[in-house]
């Protein structure tokens, strides 16, 4: 009797804990704007704290074109990119902010249980954000080189049971996913086109602890892989650049 | 002398009578007459309909708009009535969706239930506000104020279209401008007589802004009309399954969409009969040029397309059969023709900076071909192309998409019938110029398909077609290498004259 009790009670808490973490918000709610044209930073952020500060759950993009600068992923939230749904990176530079030393769409700094997901994209317009980037330095107003002040696609620093699956990830002004001292990252399933801005690296990764990178696709101008070599646990398998390579970590 | 001259001007007179007066048969009134403002704040609605409603009892005539701003809600054009907007009229659609009918599913602006000579005429426009009526039907269906399904997180149900004419008869559309509708842009629905002329649409103010649509209608002339469309530009549907849109003219028309060019379906319960389509130009064009599905029972037939040239479209021809909503209706696709064209395939993205841009799906997939689909029990019947040149990108990459040509290959390329159509629907194919399968009696008549980069795939693909000629057909790519230009499988009658170069 006690036993079946337990196991009821296990039952009941492991559906309340699922529950709460498929909480799902649809962006419109929020009043984000699928036009492409309207900037959507703050509505996006506003709904990332306010799921993060509800216990978590997923934000939901459908078809559409987001039009943000700097986001930044707080724990417990996962973005869900359904088919059709493309994050947008806003083309001036003072749109975007660091997470560790690198710029990105989207940062987060010290945060867990953070995803994104889905057949969606994320899309740097790398080509016109550099251009503003090199005139704002040329004009004296950027201090900064034009490798700090490029932004990437995905820049996670000190997070932890990090997913990144499914989605397309195209054309940054910088690299295009940047890792550091991360623990248990995944990244499944991702088709990466960096061709707009020279020597723009797939991915990289330093200081992690578990890091699995599987089936992906890169077609970059710099290298798809670089990793500092200080990180432990490293899986890659089954990534391909469009020559046909195996990507595979260094030792 | 003077007698001469008197009688000489009496005959000038009556002369110029009799040749004006057919001109000013239709009475003329003025909004002024109803108190109606043209300060752009003022809500018009009622004062407007008083107006149609007494011009309509007195026999007809037009309604002139002045230059100003109209504000109104929904209004309803009633039989003898057109409303004639002169150049810097605009007939100001309502902010708020509240002001809105609903008549047969969606709101309009301006509705036209079972009437007879009708007409908006003029250099004046509409203008649906739609952008920002749109915008506060998602803030109410938040609030729980509105129901609506709310599929893609947008509202289906209560974003309104600037016209909206249902089962009415010698419609007259001329010279307006048509913009900012919060869906379809204008819509005419079991209509009879549809002459539309000098139109000009700029519809990218929120989802679903097509260009026009015509529904069911029996009779339409679309001629010099310029388009600019989020969604599909000149779009026939077919509602019912017991009316078919038929005796259509398109002519000399321009066009720019987020999805397709000249567009049958989607919806095509009934059918699209005896089209003669000339001098389309479409460009910057996310989807196909044309698209005839025939996916919810339709029966397609005696189609004329002459004189089509596509520039910066993504996709040139999408005919495809399939069993969506056909509920035991039989479809057929037959009879066609489609001659000179000349098209280009850009590699990347056609419509980039266009509001409500395409969305980027069916990854991951090169750059599609041209597809004529039909079912394995229903192929697409005697299709000519005649005079047909596209200019293609190639760049097909395998490591990053890849079908081959191999008859396990070719069977996984899926059937998908149920399936909402799209030129990108079936992924990535085999083929980088043409994509046939199920297909009976097409002739391929000097017909140029050319690859800019080189591409992994072959040129054409026939899986299950029974009798295909190509005359004259030239194939031009980089690096071909031993590939075939033509793999068939699972096909019979094929005939080359002349053999591909």
């Amino acid at each position: 009797m006690n036993k079946l009790k337990f196991i009821a009670l296990a039952l009941a808490s492991v559906c309340t804990l699922s529950l709460s973490a498929q909480v799902t918000y649809k962006a419109s709610y929020f009043g984000v704007k699928s036009d492409g044209s309207t900037l959507n930073t703050r509505s996006i952020q506003k709904a990332i704290d306010h799921i993060s500060e509800q216990g978590g759950g997923t934000l939901e993009f459908y078809v559409g074109r987001y039009l943000t600068g700097t986001l930044n992923l707080k724990s417990n939230v996962t973005i869900q990119l359904h088919e059709g749904a493309v994050l947008v990176g806003v083309t001036f530079p003072y749109d975007y902010t660091a997470a560790g030393d690198t710029k990105a769409i989207i940062c987060a700094e010290g945060q867990e249980n953070i995803a994104v997901i889905g057949k969606g994209v994320i899309q740097g317009q790398g080509t016109l954000l550099l251009g503003n980037v090199q005139t704002q330095i040329n004009k004296g107003n950027l201090k900064e080189s034009v490798a700090q002040a490029s932004p990437a696609l995905i820049s996670l620093k000190n997070c932890s049971n990090v997913k990144i699956e499914g989605i397309n990830l195209q054309n940054p002004c910088g690299n295009v996913m940047v890792y550091s001292d991360c623990k248990d990252v995944t990244l499944s399933n991702l088709a990466v086109t960096s061709r707009q801005t020279a020597n723009s690296q797939g991915v990289i990764f330093s200081g992690c602890t578990g890091f699995s990178m599987t089936d992906c696709y890169f077609d970059t101008t710099g290298d798809a892989l670089a990793s500092a070599g200080t990180s432990t646990n490293v899986n890659i398998s089954g990534c391909k650049t469009p020559n046909g390579k195996q990507l595979k970590a260094k030792k | 002398m003077a007698q001469t001259m008197r009688t000489f001007y009496i005959l000038l007179i009556t002369g110029l009578w009799t040749l004006l007066s057919p001109h000013v048969q239709a009475k003329d009134y003025q909004v002024a007459d109803w108190g109606i403002c043209a300060d752009g704040i003022s809500q018009n609605t009622h004062s407007i309909q008083q107006a149609i409603d007494q011009i309509s009892a007195a026999g007809g005539g037009r309604l002139i708009f002045p230059a100003g701003r109209y504000l109104t809600g929904s209004i309803y054009l009633k039989s003898g009535v057109t409303l004639h907007l002169e150049r810097g009229a605009v007939l100001l659609g309502s902010a708020n969706p509240l002001d809105y009918d609903v008549h047969n599913t969606w709101p309009a602006l301006v509705f036209s239930l079972n009437q007879k000579g009708i007409g908006i005429t003029g250099q004046g426009e509409i203008n649906g506000q739609g952008w920002t009526s749109a915008n506060n039907v998602v803030s109410l269906i938040h609030r729980g104020l509105l129901k609506d399904t709310f599929r893609y997180d947008r509202p289906d149900q209560w974003r309104h279209q600037n016209i909206y004419f249902l089962e009415c008869e010698d419609i007259t559309i001329r010279d307006i401008t048509l913009r900012a509708p919060g869906s379809w842009t204008n819509t005419y629905e079991r209509c009879k007589n549809v002459s539309v002329e000098g139109l000009k649409v700029d519809g990218n103010s929120f989802w679903n802004n097509d260009g026009i649509d015509i529904v069911d209608c029996d009779g339409v002339t679309i001629r010099n009309c310029w388009f600019d469309a989020a969604d599909d530009v000149i779009c026939f549907k077919s509602h019912h399954p017991d009316y078919t849109c038929q005796n259509v003219v398109v002519d000399n028309c321009v066009g720019r969409s987020s999805a397709n060019g000249v567009k049958f379906g989607t919806v095509s319960r009934g059918g699209f009969k005896n089209f003669k389509i000339t001098n389309i130009t479409i460009y910057n064009t996310y989807r196909s040029a044309v698209t005839f599905a025939a996916v919810d029972g339709a029966e397609i037939e005696n189609i004329e397309v002459d004189g089509l040239r596509a520039i910066n479209t993504g996709n040139i021809f999408f005919f495809v059969i399939g069993n969506r909503w056909s509920s035991g209706k039989k479809p057929y696709m037959r009879d066609i023709t489609i001659s000179n064209v000349y098209a280009e395939v850009p590699l990347g993205k056609p419509d980039p900076g266009y509001p409500f841009e395409g969305p980027i799906e069916d990854l991951p997939r090169n750059v599609s071909p041209s597809s004529i689909v039909g079912m394995p029990d229903i192929p697409i019947e005697r299709m000519t192309l005649r005079n047909i040149e596209i200019v293609y990108p190639g760049d097909g990459d395998p490591f990053y998409a890849h079908v081959g040509t191999t008859p396990e290959e070719l069977s996984k390329v899926p059937e998908r019938p149920d399936a909402y159509p799209e030129f990108s629907m079936f992924k990535e194919l085999p083929a980088w110029g043409f994509y046939i399968r199920h297909a009976k009696d097409i002739t391929f008549d000097n017909v140029s398909i050319k690859a800019l980069r080189k591409d992994y795939r072959v040129p054409i693909v026939l899986d299950d077609v029974h009798g295909i000629t190509f005359r004259n057909l030239k194939i031009t790519e980089p690096e071909p290498g031993d590939k075939e230009q033509i793999v068939s499988n699972r096909s019979s009658d094929i005939h080359i004259e002349e053999a591909p170069q």
